[in-house]
């Protein structure tokens, strides 16, 4: 199965593995800087443990790589069930951290399981949706949605992860529209999601959590209380518009190891950058992104079959998906959603996930040309 | 169509990157001055804190006004450890309730004084108790060595050194510093990261006309007037009369600038400048350079005044003697009303009006001291019918003792107004001459001649037969006028029977002036008179100033010098 002869070596995708890793590294940069201690303490270990997610999830991607993504098809129903199962025992055993029982412990590491869901998902669902033929029906919708989406978007509400439950949901959705619908179905859909909307709307604002609930709020008027629902919002944009163009210099941001940011190196690590790097660095990095989202989109237009298609698409608009979510809400234009920047964020779960579904982009690219086995 | 709808799709991803710029340049960009001002306003406390201001000294280089270092006691509420038994002690060593010291501590944040400028022994002892959250800062306190002396002329500064009145106001932005300012680093909840204190600045150096010595010479003789006259308040000026340079200056009541604060109003005022009075016979200076300048009279024109009384509006204005026919410089000489007026009315309303503007009455005469007034002269379109019958004589008007003093000066001087300063030169701290306050050129507002004539005139009032005998000295001829004037009682708005203002102004030596100085004694009780009042505090100053100053004792023909051995 591993051939590694010249035609895989000059078909693989260096660009996309470049770009992650350079946007991973940059990461660790920026997590150095945002945790660096003030007084004459230890500097807090989050770089390092970074680092070595980053070349744990260097050797999976290569691991991914390795084997033909068809195989991923094959085994699809498989990795599902076990990440089911996996959530199911977050819900039950699950560590509680931050307000939410995301956290599995497994010896000395602890992991969320929702993570590496996320691309199992995309992958059950690229499996599903390829095995049909033309146009997908009303009930096929239902069907999928009941049986894939369903579940894991409970259980990921119940942790609560809003922001992973979403991109599940848009995933979907994403994915069906790319697939194809018959132009009555879509009808059909637009008229039932308008009428539904203010009951819908209703349920959801009931359903949620009062922090939940402040965060629109404060996204809404984040004059509101400025110290207090309105204190993340504020905070980032103080942070990013005080890079100015050429921003303050690597290590000389203050709102992060100042502690006025809040989660600096995690949600909000693109706001420490843009203090410190200024907007055109802020540029730069978001051009890496959109690069590696456009080579995504081309990889997905030229997989060699439509699960292939149907996957890299997953996966590109999940990145998607987070990005904009994540720099939106940093810069203000979206409600507070605790979802991590991708590559950047501290966090090796995400991390190792995204390089694993990097490492499946590459698989598809390099094999275009394959045929079937 | 696959095609089709990627180039949908990528031109969306694109345009929403695009969104994302545009948001990034508004905040990066647009709104980076106020968000960056807010960033660095929640981690960076500053607290002004004024050290070293610049030190005055008088003419001869004494030090006026310096600092002391003392130190402050501040408190980081956060960090604080004061138990009742820590509290109780440090209330005894403070010598303070323990509630007025609790009243200082707030609950949280990371600074409050808790006391300014304590003395050195409180300091030792509140160091020595050790509490933790308690710490101190040196600070400078402005400290006035010679107390009450030229108090007037100084000012004096509040806890913060803040400048409150005097040379130290008017001055205020060359003697303080900029740089006296202390930083607090704080993180998100308050931790003080880092702290410095920038207290290398000092402030210019202030360099005064002022000579300690006269100034002393003048505060001593107006202290014993003050009490051998019973009187409410005085004012005396010393001035050099060809370059307006104030040698002293002094009010009584007075205070002490080191306890500045706590000093009342009428202590405080700088009556020298910031009063009018009505100054009754020295005024005759107008009518008396008017009419020569006019050339109405000359000093030994006649004048027959010896119905002692003369009508002006229904009023009647009478002499003090009846004298009988006198001459312009024998009306001057023994101050008669009866014979001013009579010139007056020559005069005019328009030129008393034009020669009162010209020698400086009605208008602020420019000095370097907070608080100057203008005084006033009504123009003539507004005078009444009795009014040519009160200002020749120096009433219905109001001027400043400066005032006076500078219209005499210009008799000394040839014809000059002067400009009236206190600060000669402005230091900086390594001693550069920053900036010399001297004027370059003079105004010339009467003729040479007529100065000459009126200075005659003003020698022969200090001679036998004038009014201001008493003001002579011995060995220097003096030239000065007498001046006693009603105070309107603000009760009955009309001339009060009982208070009087007495003053003498003049020069010395009268032929080679030195010194020009004005006296002037509020409401003196049993004297009214300026030549018995005023007249020998003038002479009792210039006496001990002429010493003071090794000027030769020798230029009276009249009054020799005592140790003649010639």
């Amino acid at each position: 199965m591993l051939r590694i002869d010249r035609r895989f070596i000059k078909n693989f995708d260096w660009v996309t593995l470049s770009i992650a890793i350079i946007i991973a590294l940059i990461g660790i940069m920026t997590i150095y800087s945002a945790t660096r201690p003030l007084e004459t303490e230890e500097h807090p270990g989050f770089y390092i443990k970074q680092a070595s997610w980053l070349i744990l999830g260097i050797i999976a991607l290569f691991a991914i790589v390795s084997f033909d993504y068809v195989w991923l098809s094959r085994l699809s129903l498989h990795l599902y069930i076990t990440g089911i199962v996996l959530l199911i025992t977050v819900f039950i055993l699950g560590k509680t951290g931050m307000g939410a029982q995301r956290w599995l412990s497994l010896g000395p590491v602890s992991f969320q399981p929702s993570e590496f869901f996320k691309l199992i998902y995309i992958i059950m669902l690229s499996q599903q949706l390829s095995a049909i033929n033309g146009p997908i029906s009303t009930s096929i919708i239902f069907r999928i949605f009941f049986l894939i989406v369903f579940l894991p978007f409970i259980l990921l509400i119940k942790q609560p992860d809003l922001g992973t439950s979403l991109v599940i949901l848009t995933i979907f959705i994403f994915l069906i529209l790319t697939k194809g619908l018959h132009k009555k179905v879509a009808l059909l859909f637009v008229i039932i999601s308008l009428i539904s909307l203010p009951f819908l709307g209703n349920i959801l604002w009931g359903g949620l959590k009062d922090y939940q609930k402040s965060r629109i709020v404060a996204f809404i008027d984040p004059e509101v209380d400025p110290a207090g629902i309105g204190y993340h919002l504020n905070q980032s944009k103080i942070t990013v518009g005080s890079g100015k163009f050429f921003g303050k210099g690597y290590m000389h941001g203050t709102q992060g190891p100042f502690r006025f940011l809040p989660e600096k190196h995690t949600d909000f690590i693109f706001a420490v950058f843009a203090e410190e790097w200024g907007f055109l660095g802020s540029l730069l990095l978001l051009f890496l992104y959109l690069v590696l989202i456009l080579r995504g989109l081309d990889t997905a237009r030229k997989a060699k079959d439509d699960f292939g298609k149907l996957l890299a698409l997953g996966i590109t608009f999940m990145f998607l998906i987070y990005l904009f979510i994540n720099v939106g809400m940093t810069l203000g234009l979206m409600p507070v959603v605790g979802i991590p920047l991708p590559f950047m964020s501290y966090g090796g779960t995400a991390l190792l996930s995204n390089l694993l579904s990097i490492g499946v982009l590459i698989n598809i690219r390099t094999r275009r040309f394959e045929l079937f086995h | 169509m696959n095609k089709k709808r990627a180039i949908i799709l990528n031109t969306t991803i694109i345009f929403s990157f695009f969104l994302v710029s545009l948001r990034l340049t508004d905040l990066m960009i647009f709104n980076h001055t106020r968000l960056s001002e807010r960033a660095k306003l929640q981690h960076v406390k500053v607290e002004d804190i004024q050290v070293r201001r610049g030190i005055i000294f008088d003419r001869r280089g004494r030090e006026l006004a310096l600092n002391l270092e003392l130190e402050s006691l501040y408190c980081d509420p956060e960090n604080l450890n004061l138990d009742n038994d820590s509290m109780r002690r440090l209330a005894s060593v403070m010598a303070k309730e323990p509630r007025v010291i609790l009243s200082k501590i707030p609950a949280a944040g990371r600074f409050a004084w808790v006391e300014r400028k304590l003395e050195p022994d409180t300091a030792e002892k509140v160091k020595r108790l050790n509490i933790k959250g308690l710490e101190f800062l040196t600070e400078a306190k402005r400290f006035y060595p010679k107390g009450e002396l030229a108090s007037h002329i100084l000012g004096f500064v509040g806890v913060d050194n803040q400048a409150l009145e005097g040379v130290e106001l008017k001055y205020d932005r060359y003697i303080k510093t900029t740089g006296g300012k202390v930083f607090f680093e704080r993180d998100a909840s308050g931790k003080t990261l880092s702290s410095g204190v920038d207290i290398e600045a000092k402030g210019n150096n202030i360099v005064l006309t002022i000579d300690e010595g006269l100034q002393s010479i003048v505060e001593r003789e107006i202290d014993k007037a003050i009490i051998k006259w019973r009187a409410a308040a005085a004012s005396a000026i010393m001035m050099d009369p060809f370059t307006g340079e104030i040698l002293a200056l002094a009010n009584r009541p007075a205070y002490d600038p080191n306890k500045g604060g706590s000093a009342g109003g009428s202590e405080k005022r700088n009556r020298a400048i910031t009063d009018c009075y009505e100054p009754g016979s020295t005024f005759k200076i107008i009518i008396g350079v008017a009419s020569l300048e006019e050339k109405i009279a000359k000093p030994d024109t006649l004048f027959d005044v010896s119905k002692g009384s003369i009508q002006v509006g229904g009023k009647t204005i009478r002499d003090v003697h009846k004298y009988g026919v006198l001459t312009f410089k024998e009306v001057i000489q023994k101050s008669s009303n009866v014979g001013s007026i009579t010139i007056g009315m020559r005069l005019g309303k328009d030129r008393i009006y034009k020669y009162a503007k010209l020698l400086g009455v009605g208008k602020k005469t420019g000095i370097d001291l907070p608080g100057e007034v203008s005084g006033w002269i009504h123009p003539p379109e507004r005078w009444s019918g009795t009014s040519l019958g009160a200002i020749p004589i120096g009433q219905e008007v109001a001027v400043t003792p400066l005032q006076m003093l500078r219209a005499y000066s210009a008799i000394a001087n040839g014809g000059f107004l002067v400009r009236p300063h206190v600060v000669s030169e402005i230091i900086s701290p390594n001693g550069q001459v920053l900036a010399s306050l001297k004027d370059k050129e003079m105004k010339r507002i009467i003729s040479a001649r007529t100065a000459e004539t009126f200075k005659d005139i003003l020698k022969s009032v200090v001679e036998e037969g004038g009014t201001g005998k008493r003001a002579s000295v011995d060995g220097n001829e003096v030239a000065g006028k007498t001046g006693t004037a009603q105070i309107i009682d603000p009760r009955t708005k009309r001339y009060s029977k009982e208070k009087f203002v007495s003053s003498f102004v003049g020069f010395v030596p009268a032929d080679n002036p030195r010194l020009a100085i004005i006296v002037v004694i509020y409401e003196p009780k049993g004297q009214i008179y300026g030549g018995v009042v005023a007249a020998p505090v003038f002479r009792d100053i210039a006496d001990q100033s002429l010493s003071y100053l090794d000027i030769p004792r020798e230029d009276n023909p009249h009054h020799a010098p005592l140790l003649v051995s010639r």
